[in-house]
């Protein structure tokens, strides 16, 4: 056959352009991507270093690769170059070296600490810290930034693998039934009890926790409610004729499931991933928020709100990040809920 | 969807704490076997270590014994100090027992009712370090140098009045190595350190200790008398049977059962006729007649409730709450009602610093420890972080004022020195990311593991500059125990992290640098420095018995340590800062050399006073909206001079 295994039937067609007609879901969608997409080349944005320097008639580009000590450009130190200082010197300088810094130049790690100011200290368009700087000096809207772009890469991470297991499992007990269905529920129904908090404690106190161990700690203890819909949804498809046609003809189990059955709960599934999305960011910020999340100083949400709280006199720490979780919270439920209704079966689908 | 963040199993942390409450007490409900008498056990337990125990008479004391009283130390003291009311403070939980030792005895309730509430045989005198009489009218060094002989005051009564006599100390001995206390430091303490206590009479008594060492004076403070009397009940249950009943004291404050409210507060009561309260060096101390202490959990809460005039005093010695929760400018302030003070005093410093395991591949090189002093811009986070009120650590051991280190300095951050130490082990070129790399592909990066999540901004910090000198710091940071415990293991490459000293003479080597106790657990050389010289120096500095010797050995040992470079010394706090009500009087030098208490600072020698008529006065001018001249007062008489 030369159709592509998974196309897209009629039905889920028209789903998605029903999608596309619920204006704020798919305006929120887009705003959504387009911040997905600024984080993946939020180096060009945000950053410490220059996107162009022009010194002695050479060109940089030090944005990607490997570093440039000062003395490249006839600094002092051998150091990576602050591009800033440099800025300032060759224009002070005149001739025609220059330098293009990113419209924030500042990156998520370095502490910015001038005399005789302490942090934090307050947003200034001046400084360039749009969004004030944080108890140690870093410039906040440069931690929100990178903080957004390590939460999308968690919850990727996070919602294949929650996805992948609780897929397999729910399949698994739903068309095998019997024996399996029955030791299968009773495995989730006992593991789905586990006092998720403790073990993340437990283990976060005892090693440094970072991003593949976040992600396998807390999809550990979130897949299981998934299968539950995956469990139903197969015992559903499998009874259906189409499934028992193809067992007439002899198709392989491995093909029923992943030919037939798999991609007839797709449109289920998708209704699901924004409101895992939305559980992944929230789970990742409370733990930063807790102290039990990604090492330090990795830019993170709940770190900055945990300083915000702590530092309530300077309220554009936790203003900034306040503001950015409801925005970005209230896209993906924005987006979940079109998607919802998109898909909701009462409208297409018909049962013989 | 069960996917979501399960906020609802935080109950399930909670849980474990009501059951702990109830256990506790269930416990004190609990019916306990009827009254104990355990007086033959006791002179059994003496009979059995009659080497220990020794019975004499007046006639067998030394003929030649130089007797001291300590009438020419100075007192204190501020004469124009007041006696009378009562001091609103606060405490950050409720005790949860009242017992010193056994389980849970190590809370912040326990300053209040031990610590700084009892009298021990004799006294340092805090701004001289001279001694007065104690429990103990005079006293006398024996021939040996490691025997004292003590006359006990005939006045001396516990707050229950019954008086102390040598029967008391004997019985130090008795309960600290006892099993019933299910405490082993202190049994092995009180085991360990002690050749013999004898009773000539009942208030005349000398204790032998192991060793004669120039500290001889620090050490009757071990003796906090027991009072035999109150313990007769002592027994296998004595974690139950004691957990809320407070031990008499010697000392000029109790804890009156009817003002215990569990969970709520506490009060804290003059002792009527207090026996010491009109001697020489505790006249004019300890003047509130009353401490209340409400339990305020939340420090935020508490500062709250200071600025209201709800609590009399609050330590703002942290740099957040001193700038930014109660600021110079803040109108109460400004108005005068309330003062700011900074004392600074003069105690051993936590060492505070990176402790390099010097048995790591790459950190046994000298080379690489020194270029990592280099390469730790503490100045930074002291100027910055810390707002330029800390002080650089110097050495392992800052603050003993009778063993200064003048001429022993930590390293400057310097990139420079840092690179040229790299540069000397291999590590000459810059990979990709800054970090300096070696011929064999080896990077420079270590991680740092420290247990304190409260100070992870300065590690950040560290990271940062660290990295301008080629060197990666990866940042682990654990919670208490766990970290501490790797950090004991020796499991850690740098370890961020400080130890706790008590106020003593000089500083002790022997625990954290000696070979002895190098690459192997549970012990505190956690550098894993093994210096056959350092060996040699701290075996002579602990037979030393003089101050000359002491001074002369510490300062090569510390120059030795320095050289190896195993430790970065990072900052001390050289202060304690307080904010006040002006109706809270203090004396004109404010406080004494080795203050050291943080909340408990109301008690701590007792120095302060309550002025009733100012605090009407003040409570007036603040309705009427009147003011006073602010007062932000610095007292550094023990600073130290750089």
């Amino acid at each position: 056959m030369a159709f592509p295994r998974f196309r897209l039937n009629p039905q889920t067609q028209r789903r998605f352009a029903r999608f596309r007609r619920i204006r704020r879901g798919y305006v929120s969608f887009i705003i959504l991507s387009f911040l997905a997409l600024l984080t993946a080349f939020g180096e060009l944005l945000v950053n410490s270093r220059a996107l162009v320097v022009r010194y002695h008639g050479n060109y940089y580009f030090p944005t990607y690769g490997a570093f440039h000590p000062g003395t490249d450009f006839g600094e002092d130190y051998s150091y990576e170059a602050n591009y800033r200082h440099l800025k300032q010197r060759l224009g002070a300088q005149g001739g025609g070296d220059w330098v293009l810094l990113p419209p924030v130049p500042f990156n998520s790690y370095e502490n910015d600490f001038r005399q005789g100011v302490y942090p934090p200290t307050a947003p200034s368009a001046a400084e360039r810290h749009f969004l004030g700087t944080d108890t140690t000096g870093r410039d906040i809207l440069a931690r929100l930034f990178y903080g957004f772009r390590i939460a999308l890469i968690f919850s990727a991470f996070y919602i294949g693998f929650v996805y992948g297991l609780g897929i397999t499992v729910g399949c698994a007990m739903g068309f095998f039934g019997g024996a399996v269905d029955l030791l299968g529920q009773r495995i989730v129904e006992i593991w789905s009890n586990l006092p998720f908090l403790y073990i993340v404690i437990i283990v976060a106190s005892l090693v440094r926790p970072d991003l593949t161990l976040l992600v396998v700690i807390t999809g550990l203890f979130s897949w299981t409610g998934m299968t539950y819909y995956m469990r139903t949804a197969t015992y559903r498809e499998k009874a259906r004729d189409y499934v028992a046609a193809a067992e007439v003809l002899g198709a392989s189990t491995s093909r029923i499931i992943f030919r037939h059955i798999l991609p007839n709960t797709l449109s289920m599934l998708v209704t699901f991933v924004p409101f895992t999305l939305a559980a992944a960011i929230s789970s990742l910020t409370a733990l930063d928020f807790l102290g039990f999340g990604l090492p330090t100083p990795t830019p993170s949400w709940g770190e900055l709100l945990r300083q915000g709280t702590a530092n309530l006199d300077a309220p554009w720490i936790v203003s900034s990040v306040f503001f950015s979780i409801v925005f970005v919270l209230s896209l993906v439920t924005f987006v979940g809920e079109a998607v919802r209704e998109a898909f909701d079966p009462k409208k297409f689908t018909t049962y013989e | 969807m069960s996917i979501a963040f399960p906020l609802h199993r935080l109950y399930l942390l909670a849980l474990p704490a009501c059951l702990g409450v109830l256990g506790l007490t269930g416990c004190s409900k609990k019916e306990v076997e009827a009254v104990r008498d355990n007086t033959a056990e006791v002179e059994a337990f003496y009979k059995a270590h009659a080497d220990f125990f020794t019975f004499a008479k007046p006639a067998d004391l030394p003929a030649n014994l130089e007797w001291k009283d300590g009438h020419e130390v100075p007192e204190f003291a501020a004469p124009e100090a007041k006696r009378g009311g009562t001091l609103q403070g606060f405490i950050d939980d409720f005790p949860r027992t009242f017992r010193f030792v056994g389980p849970d005895s190590n809370g912040s309730f326990r300053p209040y009712i031990l610590d700084y509430d009892f009298l021990y045989l004799i006294m340092k005198q805090p701004n001289t370090g001279q001694y007065f009489p104690g429990v103990a009218k005079t006293w006398a060094l024996g021939a040996d140098g490691r025997t004292m002989y003590f006359r006990l005051d005939p006045d001396a009564r516990y707050s229950d009045g019954v008086p102390i006599t040598a029967d008391d100390y004997l019985f130090i001995f008795f309960f600290y190595r006892s099993s019933y206390i299910n405490d082993p430091w202190y049994n092995n303490y009180y085991t360990e350190n002690f050749t013999n206590i004898t009773k000539y009479d009942d208030r005349t008594i000398s204790v032998t200790w192991k060793e004669a060492k120039p500290d001889i004076y620090d050490r009757p403070a071990e003796l906090v008398p027991v009072p035999r009397h109150f313990y007769k009940e002592l027994g296998p249950d004595y974690a139950q049977r004691y957990q809320w009943r407070l031990e008499p004291t010697t000392g000029p404050y109790t804890v009156l059962p009817e003002d215990i409210h569990k969970g709520s507060s506490i009060d804290i009561t003059h002792v009527k006729h207090w026996w010491a309260e009109d001697k020489p060096f505790y006249r004019h101390r300890y003047n509130f007649d009353r401490i209340h202490l409400e339990v305020i959990r939340d420090q935020d809460k508490a500062m709250e409730a200071f600025k209201r005039g709800d609590i009399d005093m609050v330590p703002l010695t942290l740099s957040r709450s001193w700038y930014e929760k109660l600021p110079d400018s803040d109108p109460r302030v400004q108005a005068g009602y309330i003062h700011k003070a900074v004392y600074y005093n003069e105690i051993p410093r936590p060492p505070y610093g990176l402790y390099i395991n010097a048995s790591r591949p790459l950190l046994n090189n000298r080379d690489i420890r020194e270029g990592i002093n280099y390469a730790s811009n503490f100045q930074l986070v002291i100027d910055q972080y810390f707002r330029g009120d800390y002080q650089r650590l110097e050495t392992t051991a800052d603050g003993y004022a009778e063993v200064p280190f003048p001429g022993i300095k930590a390293r400057p951050f310097s990139v420079e020195k840092a690179q040229e130490a790299f540069t000397r082990a291999g590590f000459t070129k810059r990979g990709p990311d800054g970090v300096l790399v070696n011929d064999k592909g080896q990077r420079l990066s270590f991680t740092v593991t420290s247990a304190y999540s409260n100070l992870k901004d300065v590690l950040s910090i560290l990271k940062e500059e660290a990295l301008k000198a080629g060197l990666e710091f990866n940042i682990e940071v654990l919670d208490n125990t766990t970290g501490w415990k790797k950090i004991q293991e020796k499991q850690h490459d740098i370890a961020f992290t400080a130890f706790s000293y008590s106020v003593e003479m000089y500083p002790r080597y022997w625990e954290t640098f000696h070979s002895v106790n190098a690459n192997k657990p549970q012990t505190n050389n956690i550098c894993n420095l093994v210096d056959p010289e350092v060996d040699e120096l701290i075996t002579r500095y602990d037979k030393s018995t003089s101050m000359d010797e002491i001074r002369t050995l510490s300062t090569q040992i510390e120059t030795k340590i320095r050289y190896d470079a195993v430790f970065v010394p990072g900052f001390a706090i050289p202060f304690i800062r307080t904010g006040y009500w002006r109706w809270v009087k203090w004396p004109k030098d404010f406080s004494v050399r080795l203050w050291e208490s943080g909340t408990e600072m109301q008690i701590e020698y007792g120095l302060a006073w309550l002025d009733e008529d100012a605090k009407k006065e003040t409570l007036n001018a603040r309705a009427a909206g009147k003011t006073f001249p602010p007062s932000i007062e610095v007292y550094d008489k023990w600073k130290r001079k750089d």
